[in-house]
């Protein structure tokens, strides 16, 4: 057999809901991987003694670094689970000749929602977080 | 007019790699693809292949992939295209037997598996069986197809699911299920309550954007996942 390179496959190519298909699956993968991460880092930090490894893993968290993680995690899940609800409605049949416009409704939402998170982010940038 | 048509060309017994090759034409206004592949057959090189019957879009023989989007050779002037370069391939992902002839045995046997014709469980009337013009409407948009696999070639999960039913086959299914002369419908809804029917359908799209007769299978593919959701739920009826 021989290999072609199909040009179908060039992200240049890709159609609105190839990319919104993708990003669906790369962000799944993705918070999948954090979720175990997430899991394994508290449960070591926190297994310890008098709780110093606890602080210390915290305060490596408060750093610009991770704060900025922080960031991109939110736009992952708000993405995942908003686009997800959209998948859904697809599978009862509601607004499938809408894709598109249903697609730029889930942006606004997820953006939206996105702006309050970063407002209630900001405070821990400047070291005084929220109680 | 003139372009340069950038044809793929692949002959297996010749061949180890499908290649790209330029011929520089002369077309008239108004000419579409298809008209500049017969100028090359003609008068540059007879052994280019590719498939062609009706020239006016119904046969479904001469889908293509052309300058990044799916198109029938026939119905695309090639002024639309707003190239100087026209690059023909093949339909991707399909094993291509000669320069742009695919195979389409896959695509038809699942057109089979699907059952494409009326099937009904009584008897036959004195005279037809009669339809009222709102029933006819049901499938208006899906008795468009012309078969030209334009759908099953764009479709990532056709790529990845070599049993996947495809959009055109499912399609189909659904064209008979919602006709009111059809007798069978639960027994179509099982055949593609499965892995390799509805459920395989992630709403990509593709098809949809595919079609040259601007069908979208997406939607026939999700009021069949709906169907079959209500199938299994009337779970005391036969069939």
């Amino acid at each position: 057999m021989y290999r072609v390179r199909h040009t179908d496959l060039w992200p240049s190519h890709y159609n609105l809901g190839m990319w919104v298909w993708l990003a669906q699956r790369i962000s799944g993968i993705v918070l999948v991987l954090y979720l175990f991460t997430h899991i394994w880092v508290i449960s070591f930090s926190i297994a310890n003694r008098q709780g110093q490894e606890f602080n210390q893993v915290m305060a490596l968290f408060q750093t610009p670094l991770f704060l900025s993680l922080d960031l991109l995690l939110l736009a992952g899940v708000l993405f995942h689970a908003l686009n997800g609800i959209r998948v859904i409605l697809f599978d009862l049949g509601i607004g499938i000749r809408q894709q598109k416009a249903i697609f730029w409704g889930v942006l606004v939402i997820v953006s939206a929602i996105f702006a309050w998170g970063v407002s209630l982010w900001w405070p821990f940038v400047q070291g005084k977080p929220l109680v | 007019m003139q372009v340069v048509f950038k044809v793929q060309r692949y002959q297996p017994e010749r061949d180890g790699q499908p290649y790209f090759q330029s011929f520089p034409l002369e077309l008239p206004e108004r000419a579409t693809v298809l008209d500049g592949l017969h100028q090359i057959k003609d008068e540059r090189d007879g052994s280019l292949s590719f498939r062609r019957s009706c020239r006016s879009a119904i046969c479904g023989s001469c889908a293509m992939y052309i300058n990044g989007a799916y198109h029938l050779a026939c119905n695309t002037g090639v002024e639309t295209l707003k190239a100087q370069e026209i690059v023909v391939s093949p339909l991707p992902h399909l094993r291509v037997i000669k320069d742009l002839i695919v195979d389409m045995q896959p695509f038809f046997e699942k057109f089979e598996r699907a059952l494409p014709y009326l099937m009904t469980t009584t008897p036959p009337p004195e005279r037809e069986r009669l339809q009222s013009p709102e029933q006819r409407r049901a499938f208006e948009e899906m008795i468009n197809c012309i078969q030209c696999a334009a759908c099953y070639s764009a479709c990532p999960m056709v790529w990845t699911d070599p049993q996947y039913l495809g959009p055109a086959a499912l399609t189909k299914v659904y064209r008979f299920v919602s006709d009111s002369r059809d007798e069978v419908g639960r027994q179509r809804l099982a055949l593609v309550d499965n892995d390799h029917g509805v459920w395989r359908c992630h709403t990509i799209f593709n098809c949809h954007i595919a079609c040259p007769k601007n069908i979208n299978p997406t939607w026939s593919i999700q009021q069949l996942k709906r169907k079959t959701i209500a199938r299994r739920l009337r779970f005391w009826e036969r069939g």
